[in-house]
Protein backbone atom coordinates (compact mmCIF):
# COMPACT_ATOMS: atom_id res chain seq x y z
CA UNK A 1 0.00 0.00 0.00
CA UNK A 2 1.40 3.63 -0.95
CA UNK A 3 1.83 5.42 1.95
CA UNK A 4 -0.52 8.22 0.91
CA UNK A 5 -3.57 5.74 0.99
CA UNK A 6 -1.86 4.23 3.72
CA UNK A 7 -2.47 7.75 5.54
CA UNK A 8 -5.87 7.50 4.09
CA UNK A 9 -7.36 4.11 4.76
CA UNK A 10 -5.71 3.35 8.16
CA UNK A 11 -7.47 6.29 10.14
CA UNK A 12 -10.59 5.77 8.65
CA UNK A 13 -10.14 1.34 9.20
CA UNK A 14 -10.01 2.94 13.02
CA UNK A 15 -13.16 4.99 12.90
CA UNK A 16 -15.13 1.87 11.47
CA UNK A 17 -13.61 -0.27 13.63
CA UNK A 18 -15.03 2.11 16.78
CA UNK A 19 -18.46 2.88 15.39
CA UNK A 20 -18.87 -1.36 15.18
CA UNK A 21 -17.89 -1.61 19.03
CA UNK A 22 -20.42 1.67 19.57
CA UNK A 23 -22.91 -0.26 17.82
CA UNK A 24 -22.68 -3.59 19.51
CA UNK A 25 -22.18 -2.12 22.60
CA UNK A 26 -25.10 0.17 23.27
CA UNK A 27 -27.28 -2.76 23.11
CA UNK A 28 -25.33 -5.29 24.68
CA UNK A 29 -24.35 -3.17 27.56
CA UNK A 30 -28.27 -1.85 27.75
CA UNK A 31 -27.40 1.39 27.22
CA UNK A 32 -30.53 4.12 27.23
CA UNK A 33 -30.81 5.79 23.33
CA UNK A 34 -31.42 8.60 25.06
CA UNK A 35 -27.88 8.36 26.99
CA UNK A 36 -25.91 7.22 24.26
CA UNK A 37 -27.74 6.41 21.33
CA UNK A 38 -25.96 3.87 18.61
CA UNK A 39 -24.20 4.87 15.51
CA UNK A 40 -27.00 3.56 13.14
CA UNK A 41 -29.71 5.84 15.15
CA UNK A 42 -28.01 8.78 15.19
CA UNK A 43 -26.88 8.14 11.31
CA UNK A 44 -31.00 7.54 11.08
CA UNK A 45 -31.83 11.31 12.71
CA UNK A 46 -29.03 12.74 10.43
CA UNK A 47 -30.67 11.70 7.55
CA UNK A 48 -34.43 12.48 8.35
CA UNK A 49 -33.06 16.00 9.17
CA UNK A 50 -30.27 16.68 6.68
CA UNK A 51 -32.17 19.59 5.03
CA UNK A 52 -31.89 22.07 8.56
CA UNK A 53 -27.90 20.27 9.39
CA UNK A 54 -27.28 21.53 5.43
CA UNK A 55 -28.37 24.99 6.88
CA UNK A 56 -26.98 25.22 10.16
CA UNK A 57 -23.80 23.70 8.82
CA UNK A 58 -23.15 26.22 6.10
CA UNK A 59 -23.90 29.19 8.93
CA UNK A 60 -21.23 27.68 11.09
CA UNK A 61 -18.71 27.54 7.76
CA UNK A 62 -19.55 31.17 6.49
CA UNK A 63 -18.80 32.60 10.45
CA UNK A 64 -15.48 30.44 10.73
CA UNK A 65 -14.37 31.15 6.76
CA UNK A 66 -15.47 35.67 7.68
CA UNK A 67 -13.53 35.06 11.12
CA UNK A 68 -10.63 33.31 9.43
CA UNK A 69 -10.17 35.61 6.82
CA UNK A 70 -9.99 38.40 9.06
CA UNK A 71 -7.40 36.94 11.34
CA UNK A 72 -5.42 36.06 8.35
CA UNK A 73 -5.44 39.48 7.34
CA UNK A 74 -4.50 40.99 10.85
CA UNK A 75 -1.90 37.72 11.24
CA UNK A 76 0.21 38.60 8.55
CA UNK A 77 0.27 42.26 9.28
CA UNK A 78 0.96 41.71 12.86
CA UNK A 79 3.27 38.79 12.28
CA UNK A 80 5.45 40.97 9.70
CA UNK A 81 5.39 43.62 12.44
CA UNK A 82 6.64 41.82 14.81
CA UNK A 83 9.05 39.85 12.82
CA UNK A 84 10.60 42.58 11.29
CA UNK A 85 11.15 44.79 14.42
CA UNK A 86 12.73 44.08 17.56
CA UNK A 87 11.10 46.78 19.23
CA UNK A 88 7.67 45.60 17.98
CA UNK A 89 8.39 42.53 18.90
CA UNK A 90 9.46 43.45 22.55
CA UNK A 91 6.59 45.87 22.97
CA UNK A 92 4.04 43.30 21.50
CA UNK A 93 4.72 40.28 21.72
CA UNK A 94 4.28 39.57 25.65
CA UNK A 95 0.40 41.50 25.35
CA UNK A 96 -0.06 38.60 22.75
CA UNK A 97 0.62 35.96 24.75
CA UNK A 98 -1.69 37.38 27.44
CA UNK A 99 -4.16 37.80 24.95
CA UNK A 100 -3.97 34.63 23.62
CA UNK A 101 -3.75 32.57 27.13
CA UNK A 102 -7.62 34.36 27.81
CA UNK A 103 -9.93 31.59 27.42
CA UNK A 104 -11.92 33.13 24.66
CA UNK A 105 -15.14 31.45 26.01
CA UNK A 106 -14.83 34.10 28.59
CA UNK A 107 -15.00 36.89 25.91
CA UNK A 108 -18.30 35.38 24.06
CA UNK A 109 -20.64 37.13 27.34
CA UNK A 110 -18.89 40.73 26.93
CA UNK A 111 -19.33 39.96 22.31
CA UNK A 112 -23.26 39.23 23.30
CA UNK A 113 -23.87 42.25 25.80
CA UNK A 114 -22.38 44.56 22.37
CA UNK A 115 -23.20 42.72 19.56
CA UNK A 116 -26.02 40.97 20.66
CA UNK A 117 -27.19 36.96 19.95
CA UNK A 118 -26.16 35.85 16.27
CA UNK A 119 -23.41 35.72 13.57
CA UNK A 120 -21.47 38.65 14.89
CA UNK A 121 -20.29 36.89 18.12
CA UNK A 122 -19.33 34.49 16.23
CA UNK A 123 -17.44 35.47 13.96
CA UNK A 124 -15.58 37.43 16.41
CA UNK A 125 -15.01 34.31 18.40
CA UNK A 126 -13.46 32.77 15.24
CA UNK A 127 -11.08 35.85 14.51
CA UNK A 128 -9.72 35.93 18.30
CA UNK A 129 -9.20 32.63 17.86
CA UNK A 130 -7.60 32.20 14.75
CA UNK A 131 -5.28 35.07 14.67
CA UNK A 132 -2.70 34.51 16.97
CA UNK A 133 -0.91 31.26 15.22
CA UNK A 134 -0.97 33.13 12.24
CA UNK A 135 0.91 36.22 13.61
CA UNK A 136 3.18 33.88 15.79
CA UNK A 137 4.50 32.03 12.89
CA UNK A 138 5.09 34.62 10.28
CA UNK A 139 6.79 36.32 13.33
CA UNK A 140 9.21 33.79 13.80
CA UNK A 141 9.54 33.49 9.73
CA UNK A 142 10.64 36.76 9.46
CA UNK A 143 12.88 37.20 12.80
CA UNK A 144 15.01 33.80 11.82
CA UNK A 145 16.53 35.27 9.22
CA UNK A 146 20.37 33.89 8.43
CA UNK A 147 22.41 36.53 9.03
CA UNK A 148 25.01 35.74 6.43
CA UNK A 149 22.06 35.61 4.13
CA UNK A 150 21.55 39.28 5.06
CA UNK A 151 24.64 40.52 5.14
CA UNK A 152 24.90 38.77 1.11
CA UNK A 153 22.23 41.01 0.34
CA UNK A 154 23.42 43.98 2.40
CA UNK A 155 26.98 44.82 0.56
CA UNK A 156 25.00 44.84 -2.84
CA UNK A 157 23.59 47.58 -1.49
CA UNK A 158 19.98 45.99 -0.60
CA UNK A 159 17.68 47.77 1.70
CA UNK A 160 15.65 46.59 4.42
CA UNK A 161 12.47 46.55 2.54
CA UNK A 162 14.42 44.73 -0.37
CA UNK A 163 15.43 41.49 1.72
CA UNK A 164 12.13 41.23 3.32
CA UNK A 165 10.69 41.27 0.28
CA UNK A 166 13.02 39.19 -1.66
CA UNK A 167 13.89 36.77 1.34
CA UNK A 168 11.93 37.35 4.64
CA UNK A 169 8.31 37.08 2.42
CA UNK A 170 9.26 33.95 0.49
CA UNK A 171 10.80 32.23 3.39
CA UNK A 172 7.62 33.25 5.72
CA UNK A 173 5.44 31.20 3.45
CA UNK A 174 6.00 27.88 4.36
CA UNK A 175 5.59 28.74 8.33
CA UNK A 176 2.38 30.89 7.57
CA UNK A 177 0.84 27.67 5.52
CA UNK A 178 1.51 25.84 8.04
CA UNK A 179 -0.48 28.37 10.53
CA UNK A 180 -3.37 28.48 8.28
CA UNK A 181 -4.23 25.09 8.82
CA UNK A 182 -4.24 25.49 12.83
CA UNK A 183 -6.08 28.95 12.36
CA UNK A 184 -8.99 27.69 10.16
CA UNK A 185 -9.38 24.69 13.14
CA UNK A 186 -9.00 27.57 15.70
CA UNK A 187 -11.69 29.43 13.76
CA UNK A 188 -14.07 26.83 13.80
CA UNK A 189 -13.78 25.95 17.18
CA UNK A 190 -14.53 29.56 17.94
CA UNK A 191 -17.60 29.61 15.84
CA UNK A 192 -19.23 26.78 17.68
CA UNK A 193 -18.17 27.99 20.65
CA UNK A 194 -20.21 31.47 20.13
CA UNK A 195 -23.00 29.65 18.95
CA UNK A 196 -23.64 27.45 21.12
CA UNK A 197 -23.26 30.06 24.23
CA UNK A 198 -25.42 32.36 21.91
CA UNK A 199 -26.92 32.25 18.42
CA UNK A 200 -30.01 30.83 16.48
CA UNK A 201 -27.88 29.36 14.31
CA UNK A 202 -25.25 26.60 13.10
CA UNK A 203 -24.28 23.77 14.46
CA UNK A 204 -23.71 24.86 17.75
CA UNK A 205 -26.75 26.23 18.43
CA UNK A 206 -28.79 23.20 16.59
CA UNK A 207 -26.03 20.79 19.38
CA UNK A 208 -27.47 23.42 22.74
CA UNK A 209 -31.31 23.26 21.10
CA UNK A 210 -30.85 19.14 20.78
CA UNK A 211 -29.43 18.99 24.45
CA UNK A 212 -32.03 20.74 25.50
CA UNK A 213 -34.80 18.91 24.27
CA UNK A 214 -33.02 15.34 25.12
CA UNK A 215 -32.76 14.86 21.81
CA UNK A 216 -29.14 13.01 21.90
CA UNK A 217 -29.30 11.20 18.57
CA UNK A 218 -29.32 14.98 16.79
CA UNK A 219 -26.54 16.03 19.22
CA UNK A 220 -24.22 13.02 18.62
CA UNK A 221 -25.12 14.01 14.77
CA UNK A 222 -24.06 17.59 15.18
CA UNK A 223 -20.56 16.49 16.23
CA UNK A 224 -20.38 14.31 13.78
CA UNK A 225 -20.75 16.82 11.50
CA UNK A 226 -18.58 19.09 13.43
CA UNK A 227 -15.59 16.66 13.60
CA UNK A 228 -16.23 16.20 9.47
CA UNK A 229 -16.14 19.61 8.94
CA UNK A 230 -12.89 20.15 11.24
CA UNK A 231 -11.41 17.60 9.73
CA UNK A 232 -11.91 19.05 5.44
CA UNK A 233 -11.23 22.27 6.45
CA UNK A 234 -7.78 21.44 8.07
CA UNK A 235 -7.09 18.77 4.86
CA UNK A 236 -8.07 21.62 2.28
CA UNK A 237 -5.66 24.15 3.90
CA UNK A 238 -2.74 21.13 4.56
CA UNK A 239 -3.06 20.34 0.76
CA UNK A 240 -2.64 23.82 -0.34
CA UNK A 241 0.36 24.06 2.12
CA UNK A 242 1.95 21.78 0.36
CA UNK A 243 0.96 22.76 -3.55
CA UNK A 244 2.66 26.06 -2.25
CA UNK A 245 5.11 25.65 -0.21
CA UNK A 246 6.58 22.02 -1.04
CA UNK A 247 10.23 23.71 -1.79
CA UNK A 248 10.45 23.66 1.75
CA UNK A 249 10.01 19.67 2.39
CA UNK A 250 12.93 17.88 1.84
CA UNK A 251 12.01 14.47 0.09
CA UNK B 1 30.14 45.23 24.69
CA UNK B 2 33.61 43.52 24.67
CA UNK B 3 36.47 45.05 22.21
CA UNK B 4 36.69 42.65 19.83
CA UNK B 5 39.97 44.26 17.38
CA UNK B 6 42.64 46.60 18.69
CA UNK B 7 45.29 48.25 16.97
CA UNK B 8 45.04 45.92 13.73
CA UNK B 9 46.55 47.91 10.54
CA UNK B 10 47.36 46.48 7.59
CA UNK B 11 46.84 46.89 3.80
CA UNK B 12 45.45 44.38 0.91
CA UNK B 13 47.45 44.70 -2.33
CA UNK B 14 44.86 44.87 -5.35
CA UNK B 15 44.90 41.16 -6.97
CA UNK B 16 46.06 39.18 -3.75
CA UNK B 17 44.28 37.23 -1.61
CA UNK B 18 44.80 37.64 2.11
CA UNK B 19 44.26 35.06 4.81
CA UNK B 20 43.00 35.96 8.42
CA UNK B 21 43.94 32.30 10.76
CA UNK B 22 44.15 32.32 14.54
CA UNK B 23 42.15 31.28 17.19
CA UNK B 24 38.16 31.30 18.05
CA UNK B 25 37.02 34.66 19.23
CA UNK B 26 40.02 36.89 18.04
CA UNK B 27 37.81 38.84 15.78
CA UNK B 28 38.61 37.49 12.25
CA UNK B 29 34.75 37.85 10.84
CA UNK B 30 34.40 40.98 12.72
CA UNK B 31 37.33 42.08 10.39
CA UNK B 32 35.10 40.76 7.35
CA UNK B 33 32.34 42.77 8.55
CA UNK B 34 34.51 46.27 9.22
CA UNK B 35 35.65 45.78 5.61
CA UNK B 36 32.06 44.97 4.30
CA UNK B 37 30.99 47.76 6.06
CA UNK B 38 28.09 46.04 7.58
CA UNK B 39 29.61 47.13 11.19
CA UNK B 40 31.62 50.35 11.60
CA UNK B 41 34.55 50.65 13.76
CA UNK B 42 34.23 52.28 17.01
CA UNK B 43 37.90 53.62 16.14
CA UNK B 44 40.10 54.12 13.41
CA UNK B 45 38.71 53.10 9.95
CA UNK B 46 38.67 51.16 7.13
CA UNK B 47 38.82 52.46 3.68
CA UNK B 48 38.29 50.59 0.40
CA UNK B 49 39.82 51.28 -3.25
CA UNK B 50 41.02 54.56 -1.53
CA UNK B 51 37.63 55.20 -0.22
CA UNK B 52 36.73 55.55 3.40
CA UNK B 53 33.92 53.04 4.44
CA UNK B 54 30.83 54.72 6.13
CA UNK B 55 27.88 52.19 4.96
CA UNK B 56 27.80 48.51 3.32
CA UNK B 57 30.41 48.46 0.64
CA UNK B 58 29.17 47.60 -2.75
CA UNK B 59 31.64 45.92 -4.82
CA UNK B 60 32.01 43.38 -2.73
CA UNK B 61 30.69 39.78 -2.71
CA UNK B 62 30.04 37.24 0.76
CA UNK B 63 30.62 33.80 1.09
CA UNK B 64 29.87 31.96 4.30
CA UNK B 65 30.56 28.15 5.89
CA UNK B 66 26.49 28.34 5.72
CA UNK B 67 25.78 28.00 1.96
CA UNK B 68 22.29 30.10 2.67
CA UNK B 69 21.11 29.28 -0.31
CA UNK B 70 17.34 30.48 -1.09
CA UNK B 71 15.32 27.10 -1.38
CA UNK B 72 13.00 28.38 -3.13
CA UNK B 73 14.91 29.52 -6.19
CA UNK B 74 16.44 26.87 -8.59
CA UNK B 75 20.14 27.73 -8.74
CA UNK B 76 19.87 30.12 -11.55
CA UNK B 77 17.78 32.05 -9.86
CA UNK B 78 19.89 32.16 -6.61
CA UNK B 79 22.50 33.18 -8.61
CA UNK B 80 20.81 36.14 -10.15
CA UNK B 81 19.51 37.62 -7.01
CA UNK B 82 22.46 40.16 -6.44
CA UNK B 83 21.61 41.28 -10.44
CA UNK B 84 17.84 41.68 -9.21
CA UNK B 85 18.60 43.81 -6.26
CA UNK B 86 21.37 45.94 -8.39
CA UNK B 87 18.67 46.34 -11.21
CA UNK B 88 16.18 47.69 -8.54
CA UNK B 89 18.53 49.94 -7.16
CA UNK B 90 19.19 51.43 -10.95
CA UNK B 91 22.97 50.18 -9.86
CA UNK B 92 25.02 51.03 -12.89
CA UNK B 93 26.89 47.48 -12.43
CA UNK B 94 23.64 45.64 -13.10
CA UNK B 95 24.15 44.13 -16.25
CA UNK B 96 20.94 44.15 -19.04
CA UNK B 97 18.33 41.36 -18.22
CA UNK B 98 18.80 39.76 -21.10
CA UNK B 99 22.72 39.07 -20.20
CA UNK B 100 21.79 37.24 -16.44
CA UNK B 101 21.60 33.93 -17.91
CA UNK B 102 24.28 33.96 -20.40
CA UNK B 103 26.59 34.93 -16.87
CA UNK B 104 25.23 32.63 -14.49
CA UNK B 105 25.48 29.48 -16.88
CA UNK B 106 29.50 30.34 -17.62
CA UNK B 107 30.21 30.71 -14.31
CA UNK B 108 28.29 27.66 -13.57
CA UNK B 109 30.27 26.22 -15.87
CA UNK B 110 33.72 27.33 -14.19
CA UNK B 111 32.70 25.64 -10.79
CA UNK B 112 32.12 22.39 -13.14
CA UNK B 113 28.50 22.41 -12.62
CA UNK B 114 26.93 23.22 -16.14
CA UNK B 115 23.47 22.51 -16.55
CA UNK B 116 22.62 22.78 -12.67
CA UNK B 117 20.82 25.81 -13.81
CA UNK B 118 16.89 24.75 -13.33
CA UNK B 119 17.88 22.32 -10.03
CA UNK B 120 16.85 22.88 -6.65
CA UNK B 121 18.99 24.13 -3.74
CA UNK B 122 18.04 20.84 -1.57
CA UNK B 123 18.77 18.47 -4.23
CA UNK B 124 22.88 19.36 -4.43
CA UNK B 125 25.40 18.20 -2.38
CA UNK B 126 27.22 20.51 0.58
CA UNK B 127 30.08 21.13 -2.46
CA UNK B 128 28.06 21.76 -4.50
CA UNK B 129 25.48 24.08 -2.85
CA UNK B 130 29.01 25.67 -1.99
CA UNK B 131 30.11 26.34 -5.26
CA UNK B 132 26.71 27.68 -6.12
CA UNK B 133 27.32 30.46 -3.30
CA UNK B 134 30.42 31.09 -4.46
CA UNK B 135 29.02 31.57 -7.75
CA UNK B 136 26.47 34.12 -5.87
CA UNK B 137 29.17 36.28 -4.52
CA UNK B 138 30.95 36.58 -8.13
CA UNK B 139 27.96 37.43 -10.28
CA UNK B 140 28.48 40.66 -10.33
CA UNK B 141 32.17 40.70 -10.58
CA UNK B 142 33.03 42.25 -7.82
CA UNK B 143 36.32 43.62 -7.09
CA UNK B 144 36.39 42.13 -3.38
CA UNK B 145 35.78 39.01 -2.40
CA UNK B 146 35.29 38.37 1.37
CA UNK B 147 34.91 34.49 2.69
CA UNK B 148 34.36 33.57 6.05
CA UNK B 149 35.48 30.05 6.55
CA UNK B 150 33.91 29.42 3.09
CA UNK B 151 34.77 25.75 2.93
CA UNK B 152 34.70 24.59 6.93
CA UNK B 153 31.65 22.16 6.22
CA UNK B 154 33.17 20.30 3.84
CA UNK B 155 34.99 16.43 3.60
CA UNK B 156 38.94 17.27 2.86
CA UNK B 157 38.46 16.32 -0.34
CA UNK B 158 35.94 18.58 -1.73
CA UNK B 159 37.49 20.96 0.11
CA UNK B 160 40.74 21.11 -1.81
CA UNK B 161 38.76 20.75 -5.20
CA UNK B 162 37.17 24.30 -3.81
CA UNK B 163 40.84 25.72 -3.32
CA UNK B 164 41.64 24.82 -6.63
CA UNK B 165 38.60 26.43 -7.83
CA UNK B 166 39.12 29.43 -5.73
CA UNK B 167 42.39 29.52 -7.21
CA UNK B 168 41.14 29.17 -10.67
CA UNK B 169 38.53 32.02 -10.58
CA UNK B 170 40.80 34.57 -8.80
CA UNK B 171 43.44 33.90 -11.81
CA UNK B 172 40.07 34.62 -14.56
CA UNK B 173 38.63 37.24 -12.86
CA UNK B 174 41.48 39.09 -10.90
CA UNK B 175 39.78 40.48 -7.50
CA UNK B 176 41.70 40.72 -4.31
CA UNK B 177 40.30 38.39 -1.82
CA UNK B 178 40.25 38.35 1.90
CA UNK B 179 39.55 35.15 3.56
CA UNK B 180 38.82 34.14 7.05
CA UNK B 181 39.55 30.38 8.14
CA UNK B 182 40.93 27.79 10.49
CA UNK B 183 42.51 25.61 8.00
CA UNK B 184 46.45 26.73 7.79
CA UNK B 185 46.53 24.89 4.84
CA UNK B 186 43.79 26.74 3.41
CA UNK B 187 45.29 29.74 4.26
CA UNK B 188 49.02 28.79 2.59
CA UNK B 189 47.60 27.36 -0.56
CA UNK B 190 44.63 30.67 -1.24
CA UNK B 191 47.17 33.40 -0.08
CA UNK B 192 49.97 35.37 -1.00
CA UNK B 193 49.60 37.10 2.90
CA UNK B 194 48.77 35.41 6.38
CA UNK B 195 47.77 37.34 9.07
CA UNK B 196 48.36 35.31 12.46
CA UNK B 197 46.09 36.64 14.93
CA UNK B 198 46.06 36.73 18.51
CA UNK B 199 42.40 36.90 20.72
CA UNK B 200 40.75 38.78 23.32
CA UNK B 201 41.03 41.54 21.87
CA UNK B 202 42.51 40.76 18.46
CA UNK B 203 45.32 41.59 17.52
CA UNK B 204 47.76 40.85 14.25
CA UNK B 205 50.41 38.88 15.81
CA UNK B 206 52.64 37.77 13.03
CA UNK B 207 53.03 37.97 9.44
CA UNK B 208 53.78 35.54 6.89
CA UNK B 209 54.13 36.14 2.97
CA UNK B 210 53.63 32.74 0.94
CA UNK B 211 56.04 32.61 -1.35
CA UNK B 212 54.92 29.79 -3.18
CA UNK B 213 55.14 30.04 -7.10
CA UNK B 214 51.41 30.06 -8.60
CA UNK B 215 49.22 29.08 -9.83
CA UNK B 216 49.92 26.91 -7.08
CA UNK B 217 49.40 22.53 -6.74
CA UNK B 218 48.38 20.67 -3.60
CA UNK B 219 51.65 18.93 -4.16
CA UNK B 220 53.34 22.39 -2.95
CA UNK B 221 52.17 22.13 0.54
CA UNK B 222 53.79 19.03 1.24
CA UNK B 223 56.91 21.44 0.30
CA UNK B 224 59.65 22.16 2.87
CA UNK B 225 58.63 25.42 2.48
CA UNK B 226 54.58 24.60 3.14
CA UNK B 227 55.34 22.64 5.75
CA UNK B 228 57.60 24.96 7.94
CA UNK B 229 55.21 27.73 7.58
CA UNK B 230 52.77 25.81 8.76
CA UNK B 231 53.98 24.39 11.87
CA UNK B 232 55.45 28.00 12.50
CA UNK B 233 51.49 29.05 12.29
CA UNK B 234 50.63 26.57 14.57
CA UNK B 235 53.00 27.19 17.35
CA UNK B 236 51.96 30.76 16.88
CA UNK B 237 47.94 30.14 17.61
CA UNK B 238 48.52 27.25 20.06
CA UNK B 239 49.82 29.30 23.01
CA UNK B 240 47.23 31.98 22.33
CA UNK B 241 44.46 29.23 22.41
CA UNK B 242 45.58 28.19 25.64
CA UNK B 243 45.35 31.57 26.92
CA UNK B 244 41.75 31.69 26.13
CA UNK B 245 40.71 28.63 27.23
Amino acid sequence: MSPHLRRLVLPLAVFAGLVVVWEVAVPALRIQQIVLPAPSGIVRTMVQTAGPIAFHARHTLVTTLIGFVAAVGLGLLLGFLIGASATANDALYPLLVGFNSIPKAAVVPMLVMWFGIGAVPAVLTAFLLAFFPVAVNVAVGLATLESELRDVLRVLGASRWQIFRKVGVPRTMPLFFASLKVAVSSAFVGSVISETVASNAGIGYLMAVAASDFNTRLAFGGLFVLAAMGVVLYGLFAVIERRVTGWAYTE
Amino acid sequence: MTQALERVSLEIERGTTVAFVGPSGCGKSTLLKLIAGLVRPTEGAVAVNGLTVAGPVKNVGMAFQNPVLLPWRTVLDNLVLPLEILRENHDPRAPARALWRERASALLGTVGLAGAEHRQPRELSGGMRQRVSLCRALIHEPALLLLDEPFAALDAFTREEMWELHQKLRLQREFTGVLVTHDLREAVFLAQTIYVMSAGPGRIAHVHRVSLDGPRTLQQLYSTEATALIRDMREQIRPTRRAVA
